[in-house]
């Protein structure tokens, strides 16, 4: 990747203020993953639980160095047609039709079915070239002149043997296309790959990339990313918000709430002009904190419990 | 720094942290840039490049800790290659629980004795320098020459300490005391000096002492895995259940990973014409995507049937152990287990903790005379119609029958309609059918009979049995 203001990726303290003047605040962790990544040219294995912000890392990393962001969304049967690149096949059809006139005008004269052959053989590969070529996210990204940030989101998600597929991009940044050869990064891209940890990932996957885990913010942490986020909530309110996720957070619920949801929640509280967090105004939009009915009957009986719980935390 | 960073990889390659040379090569580019004078980045640092799981970066951090330590003042930024005290205990366990106890003194230090002459000797001027930093560099390169990364014994530990004592120069330095002391020049300076050697000893034999926890402790235990993968179930010391239960849940998981990955096998050659159709009708049915046939590779039913008396109910204990902690690649196993009456357990070890419905199992089940007979129609009774030919039977027991009627009849039935059926045999094969072994009564209706007395056993037996399924 040509990093146009090299100075952009100076230290990881320099990353990390700038990353934070573009509303994403994060560890000093995060900072020096993406530090050396962008030094080392190694893609960065993203790992954390839904909704800490590792697919907003990949979005504010381009925002920063000003490189196009190529997103791909991995699923069970992804495979090398929609990930790399797909022949054309309508344009090929609609073009042999089109040229089926020409084609009886180049064979007119030949003699004997060898000849015809050797004549088809003298337009070479037309229907096989870069105009036919329909590029998928991996091979847009190679060919990016600048250099791009891949995401490559959800890997887990993948099949084994799209992620053994994979390992020849992300060690050497080339691809081979059978009818064309090897395509080599005109710039070689920035890679993060995000992983939920819904499957184990494959050693010589891992082996290629950094790992960042990225586990749910610290209230400190959590503070700051709220106060960017909804800067016109107030401060107490702020306090009340993120103390009782935090809360939330030890107990056992199916799926506890994320850095996101907080800040949904930060944000429909102030919609909804509540200045005080009390017992109602919880009740009534617990919904956006918690995706289960079963965790929020789990959680409506507790809630006195935990508000008092988080107000002797924040003491 | 190569070094360091080189016996650092060492260590955590030793407590079982799988780092590649490539990712060595990362590691030291990236410390290259960042350097190593910021001890938490360096950390960060490593963390990131070495380790490649939450598991391993908690290890690695905890070992870090341990090895790499700095001088006491905040401002001198060297790195001081563990100059740190343990006392003791395992490499792993304390995690920077300690301060760093043996630094220089502060009474010596920083105020070079009013002495007039500096020593002559360079590991006595090192010595009153005071400078903390490269005294430790020293110990460290002293240590590197010495083999300290290489012991074995501790009975080694008094050479190396000796041969770094050799290599910084104490001769010399005592050679220097000792005509001080016979001139009866300079008594601070050779008090002084005294005291500075104690402590350099001290530090050097803790310097020691530490690199043999580090390197060598962790030997010491793959040693006793190994061991322990090896030794005979029936023999394993209740003392070391917990760590074999460990083993047994990692054996599991390898095999787990293995396996699950084959789930589906393309039978190449053999075209989908049904499904290529489909596919292309978009291309005014010209083929273009072929869509080959697969077979989904079932997952073995299995139908586990565990002697618990006696001696084979150590051999159960680990076998039910396995079989559970193959969840992922095995869902659907039920397990019986019997002395005389057969009953199924396999509940229990959806409702309790693994080490729990063993204890269950045991208390409630074994200790009582073994009868085949009895446990095969009960069998009969309780599961028998379910045994499809998709399943694989396994039973586990030393067909030791005390010489009651065996039942052979329903066994063959059972071979009959499973797909396999797989006897262990914690007995070696000379055993059988001696005494009141009936071994050769089941064996003809049994698709294998294997003798199984070890964790190495068990984990072969497994896997040919997923490999096939």
């Amino acid at each position: 990747m040509i990093i146009k203001h090299r100075d952009k990726i100076a230290s990881p303290e320099h990353i990390r203020s700038n990353f934070q003047q573009l509303g994403y605040i994060c560890s000093e962790s995060i900072a020096t993953a993406v530090f050396l990544a962008c030094q080392l040219q190694k893609p960065i294995l993203v790992e954390g639980p839904p909704g800490v912000g590792k697919t907003e890392l990949a979005k504010k990393t381009s925002e920063y160095l000003q490189a196009p962001l190529i997103r791909m969304q991995c699923y069970e049967g992804l495979d090398e047609a929609k990930a790399l690149y797909e022949w054309k096949y309508g344009k090929q059809l609609l073009y042999t039709q089109l040229l089926k006139d020409q084609l009886g005008d180049v064979m007119r004269g030949a003699k004997g079915l060898n000849e015809s052959v050797e004549r088809l053989h003298q337009f070479g590969d037309i229907f096989y070239s870069e105009q036919f070529l329909e590029t998928r996210p991996l091979l847009q990204a190679l060919r990016e002149d600048d250099g791009a940030i891949l995401l490559i989101d959800e890997i887990d998600k993948a099949d084994q043997e799209f992620e053994a597929f994979l390992l020849e991009l992300l060690s050497d940044y080339q691809v081979s296309i059978p009818e064309i050869g090897t395509v080599k990064a005109r710039s070689k891209p920035i890679v993060i790959l995000t992983s939920n940890n819904t499957r184990e990932l494959g050693d010589a996957l891992k082996r290629r990339c950094l790992h960042l885990h990225i586990p749910f913010p610290e209230a400190a942490l959590e503070q700051q990313i709220i106060a960017s986020q909804v800067p016109e909530m107030g401060e107490q309110l702020r306090d009340q918000v993120v103390a009782f996720v935090n809360e939330l957070r030890q107990q056992a619920l199916k799926k506890v709430p994320a850095v996101s949801e907080s800040i949904d929640w930060a944000r429909a509280l102030l919609l909804l002009n509540v200045e005080e967090l009390d017992r109602d105004w919880i009740e009534t939009t617990l919904n956006l904190l918690l995706k289960f009915q079963d965790d929020i009957e789990v959680v409506s009986p507790e809630i006195n419990q935990l508000l008092s719980n988080s107000r002797q935390q924040r003491r | 720094m190569q070094q360091l960073i080189g016996d650092f990889i060492q260590v955590l390659r030793l407590q079982g942290l799988p780092i590649s040379p490539a990712e060595t090569l990362d590691a030291l580019r990236a410390t290259q840039l960042v350097g190593i004078e910021e001890r938490g980045r360096l950390k960060m640092v490593l963390g990131t490049t070495l380790a490649k799981s939450t598991e391993h970066r908690l290890q690695l951090e905890s070992l870090f800790d341990d090895f790499f330590t700095f001088g006491t003042s905040d401002d001198s930024t060297e790195v001081v290659d563990g100059d740190k005290n343990q006392n003791g205990e395992s490499a792993a366990d304390e995690v920077s629980s300690e301060p760093q106890s043996v630094e220089t003194p502060p009474g010596t230090d920083g105020q070079p004795a009013e002495s007039t002459a500096p020593p002559q000797s360079p590991l006595g001027q090192q010595l009153m320098s005071g400078d903390d930093a490269a005294l430790a560099i020293a110990i460290a390169s002293a240590a590197a020459g010495s083999g300290a990364s290489n012991m074995q014994v501790f009975t080694q530990k008094s050479r190396v300490s000796y041969q770094m004592l050799q290599q910084l120069g104490e001769p010399e330095l005592n050679a220097e005391i000792q005509a001080l002391q016979a001139n009866n020049e300079e008594p601070q300076l050779v008090q002084a000096l005294l005291e500075r050697r104690e402590q350099l000893r001290t530090r050097v034999r803790d310097y020691v002492e530490q690199q043999y926890l580090l390197f060598t402790q962790a030997r010491g235990i793959r040693l006793r895995e190994s061991n322990l993968q090896k030794v005979k179930l029936t023999n394993v010391d209740h003392h070391y259940h917990q760590q074999m239960s460990r083993l047994v849940r990692k054996a599991a998981k390898q095999l787990a990973a293995l396996h699950s990955r084959r789930r589906r096998v393309t039978k190449r050659g053999l075209l989908d014409v049904r499904k290529t159709i489909a596919a292309n009708a978009a291309f005014d049915g010209f083929l273009f995507h072929t869509k080959w046939k697969s077979t989904r590779v079932e997952r073995p039913k299995v139908v586990v049937l565990c002697d618990v008396s006696g001696s084979v109910a150590r051999v159960a204990r680990f076998l039910l152990l396995f079989l559970h902690s193959l969840q992922d690649v095995l869902p659907r196993v039920r397990s019986f287990v019997f002395a005389s009456e057969l009953g199924e357990v396999t509940d229990l070890f959806e409702r309790l903790e693994m080490d729990e419905a063993l204890a269950e199992i045991m208390a409630h089940w074994a200790n009582r005379p073994t009868d085949y007979g009895q446990a095969l129609s009960d069998f009969e009774r309780l599961a028998l119609s379910e045994i499809d030919n998709r399943t694989t039977v396994i039973m586990l027991g030393d067909a030791r029958n005390n010489n009651t009627d065996g039942r052979t009849d329903i066994w063959q039935q059972v071979h009959a309609r499973s797909q396999r059926v797989l006897w262990l045999n914690p007995e070696g094969r000379n055993s059988w059918n001696t005494g009141d072994s009936i071994m050769s009564e089941y064996a003809p209706y049994c698709s294998r009979v294997e003798s199984c007395n070890s964790l190495r056993d068990l984990t072969r037996i497994l896997g040919s049995l997923l490999k096939h399924s």
